[in-house]
């Protein structure tokens, strides 16, 4: 095992550290269960230092000995001077800094079970070189080997994979709860390049809450006269509440605030409870969000880029996932905009991946494949019945058994389509062959393996093995995820538009096929049971029979199909007690016949093509 | 797995110390990439899988919680339909009282407890410290609760938020 490289993230008022594991990068959680850490350090008046939500807790307690936000006072001569029992005690910046890595490290060693001693660190942009010393004399200090600096938009990019890309100029808006960050980054062959970078370093997601928390109070003094703002217990549950409905408020477009016995005069108890409409919310904070903007512009000058320059947009930081936030950036910025991972954690991704890259683990792996849309084959019904599905990492096998759906097929048609349609039409197709010599069976029987393996080249093999015979037949596809990104888009968005309706239709074949096994089986068990069945009853089911066979010769709506097929079951039970038995016996999915429809097996999806023996009865 | 052991030669300590692989048929090399990026592509899909199971079991539990708190909730709907009726205050209160006791058996009965907080010595592993105000009690004794905090199996769900003495007002004036 190669010696991880853990990334760090360490940043103004929270931390984050997260490793490459199996190619992709993993937060780590530390021993509060938080996947982040307040960058807050204290010392208690009997000498225990405390680092991140501990040392927040205690912060008003102890105000002189707390310290918050160090990463401003990087590379400057400030000093910190704290009272430890009785003692005064002073600490750089990159000390107190060093006691937030330390814990960091000491999570990712508790995480990973092993000494952590290597790190890559994120900085902004805008660290001069003494700020980047700095940051890298906290990690000597906390005893970590500290392999890279990184730009913190540059990790951003990295996470995004960015860098595999070809050569483009991105935009990080990097808006978290205290700063604001724009970076401009030119990227070419894996090097990134600085553009130009502005923030404001007192803007975030905190004066949000600040604004809804004064609304509150402000709407609540006009309804009953009383201020809440000198009441801590009250502001305490305005606070909570306040950032609460703001991130309510990017999933929803209102939200109502309920706070209860809020107070109380001399008339009794006081309720809160106040309607916070997303437009209103956006309103509040509209000249916090338009200064974001005027920055993104001045920005875009520095770099000598105009808005069209931009060919992606990424996005950090918690505040980022307001929806006007996304909106202003995107009309401002026309690129595609970058929002898939959690922003409060893809600084510290991306330093992962960087050191994955320097460990050597990146290259080493040879970063596989997926399959950029499902594989299937074609099914009774033309329904399309997926081996694999979209997304699964190459090389891979499936195999899945089918069976027939008539009496005495020789031979099965095997079709493989790709795409996300439901019906196999509606998909790709790769190729078709087929698997004869089939000896004469009644439908149902029969098993053949159908076994989609795509090896590492994305080259697709397709064989179909009849078990009974061992005969086998296959084809090879070459091209089954050589697909280009417009063409994968255009299948997916494809699928999507037609989800409802393709839905529906396999929902039509479904009820077909099931009222065509039902009236199958009945009329097998008829001719087995013989004169067991009685004739009055026997013409009744057999009438019913031919009424459920009309229904699907005249194409009649689902609805009609599955009042007839219970009738059916219902005119039969007694019949069909004995049928069923027969037909959940040979249960498996009927492939694609010749000259024939195939069907779906039942009980596919559930595996991962284990196919589940029967016992048959040889009638 | 007899096939298998040339993948492993070079673990064999008896094997010559020369690069093992040099030793190996290109056909043997390419069979043994073939089964390392197949395992490994098979990880990657079990880790897929994984994500998808976390996330549905996720969602399970929390559908668990929620069928325990909807009794309670419509023991609730039934006071306000009962008032409504009856408009009797007294009965009302015994009811909600009644519904509150459901509450904390629930609350009780999956290991939750109320983290002790007034008058107790300030723990910022237990408790969030919102104000500090002068008081007669001792410095860093917690002399009221803005709200409370609960634990469960050791672990804190919420910290309480806590107002902490800063000692007599005198004294915090010398300091």
């Amino acid at each position: 095992m190669k010696e991880k490289i853990i990334g760090i993230d360490l940043g103004t008022t929270n931390s984050c550290v997260a490793v490459l594991e199996g190619g992709t990068p993993e937060v780590i959680t530390n021993a509060e269960g938080e996947r982040v850490t307040p960058s807050v350090v204290a010392f208690t008046e009997t000498g225990e230092r405390l680092v991140g939500r501990l040392a927040k807790r205690q912060a008003i307690t102890n105000p002189k000995n707390t310290i918050a936000s160090i990463k401003r006072e990087m590379g400057t001569d400030h000093r910190v001077h704290v009272t430890v029992n009785g003692k005064e005690e002073t600490y750089s910046p990159e000390q107190i800094s060093s006691m937030v890595l330390q814990k960091l490290k000491s999570d990712a060693e508790a995480h990973l079970g092993g000494k952590v001693v290597k790190a890559v660190i994120t900085v902004p942009a805008y660290f001069n070189d003494s700020q980047r010393q700095a940051t890298k004399d906290a990690g000597k200090i906390a005893g970590l080997e500290v392999m890279r600096i990184i730009n913190e938009p540059t990790a951003a990019a990295l996470a995004y994979g960015l860098d595999k890309d070809h050569e483009q100029t991105i935009l990080v808006y990097d808006l978290g709860g205290g700063t604001f960050d724009v970076s401009i980054l030119e990227i070419g062959e894996g090097v990134f390049d600085v553009l130009a970078t502005d923030g404001d370093t007192r803007l975030g997601g905190d004066d949000f809450d600040q604004r809804i928390i004064d609304w509150l109070v402000e709407e609540f003094r006009k309804d009953t006269g009383i201020d809440l703002s000198g009441d801590p217990s009250a502001v305490q549950r305005l606070k909570d509440a306040a950032e609460a409905s703001k991130k309510e408020l990017s999933t929803r477009m209102e939200t109502t605030i309920h706070l209860p016995y809020i107070t109380a005069d001399a008339s009794g108890p006081k309720h809160l409870e106040k309607k916070l409409s997303r437009a209103k919310f956006e309103g509040m904070i509209d000249d916090y969000l338009q200064r974001t903007i005027n920055v993104v512009d001045a920005t875009l000058r520095e770099a000598k880029k105009g808005a069209s320059d931009i060919d992606q947009v990424v996005l950090v930081g918690g505040s980022t996932r307001i929806p006007k936030v996304q909106e202003l950036i995107s009309s401002r910025v026309p690129g595609k905009t970058s929002r898939e991972i959690n922003p409060d954690e893809v600084v510290a991704a991306g330093a992962a991946i960087q050191g994955g890259i320097l460990a050597g683990e990146v290259d080493e792996i040879v970063l596989l494949d997926v399959t950029p849309l499902t594989l299937s084959i074609e099914t009774l019904g033309a329904v399309a019945t997926p081996l694999i599905e979209r997304n699964t990492t190459i090389p891979t096998e499936k195999t899945k058994t089918f069976t027939t759906a008539e009496d005495n097929q020789p031979a099965v048609e095997i079709h493989v389509v790709q795409g996300e349609r439901k019906m196999a039409a509606d998909n790709k197709s790769l190729g078709k062959f087929q698997l004869t010599g089939l000896p004469p069976a009644p439908r149902g029987i029969p098993q053949i393996d159908v076994t989609f393996n795509i090896d590492a080249d994305g080259i697709l093999h397709v064989t179909a093995k009849d078990k009974a015979t061992s005969k086998s037949s296959s084809i090879t596809i070459q091209d089954s995820s050589r697909l280009d990104d417009a063409e994968i888009d255009r299948m997916r968005k494809d699928a999507e538009e037609h989800a409802e309706e393709d839905q529906k239709r396999t929902e039509l074949i479904e009820a077909r096929n099931q009222a065509d096994q039902l009236a199958y089986s009945v009329e097998k068990a008829l001719a087995d049971l013989g004169e067991k069945v009685d004739a009055s009853k026997r013409s009744e089911i057999e009438d019913r029979i031919r009424r459920l066979r009309e229904k699907l010769d005249s194409d009649a709506a689902i609805e009609e199909i599955r009042r007839e097929t219970e009738e059916l079951a219902k005119a039969s039970q007694e019949v069909a007690a004995e049928a069923y038995k027969q037909s959940q016996e040979s249960s498996t999915e009927p492939a694609g016949p010749s000259g024939g429809e195939a069907k779906p097996n039942e009980d596919d999806e559930a595996d991962d093509g284990e196919y589940i023996d029967a016992e048959y009865d040889e009638q | 797995m007899s096939k298998k052991k040339d993948c492993n030669a070079h673990d064999n300590p008896s094997a010559p110390s020369a690069d093992a692989s040099a030793e190996m048929k290109p056909s043997e090399l390419q069979s043994c990439v073939d089964r390392l990026q197949r395992l490994q592509a098979e990880f990657e899909n079990y880790k897929k899988r994984m994500t998808r199971d976390m996330s549905s079991l996720g969602d399970r539990i929390a559908d668990q919680v929620i069928l325990d708190f909807l009794t309670p909730y419509e023991n609730l709907e039934r006071a306000f339909r009962s008032h409504e009726a009856d408009k009797d205050v007294e009965q009302f209160v015994a009811g909600v009282g009644q519904i509150h006791a459901q509450f904390a058996q629930i609350l009780e009965q999956r290991g939750v407890e109320e983290i002790p907080s007034e008058g107790a010595t300030f723990d910022p592993a237990i408790h969030d410290a919102v104000l500090m105000a002068p008081s007669e009690e001792e410095k860093n004794t917690i002399i009221e609760v803005l709200s409370p905090g609960y634990r469960r199996n050791g672990r804190v769900l919420r910290a309480s938020k806590v107002t902490v003495s800063q000692g007599p007002a005198t004294q915090e004036e010398q300091a």
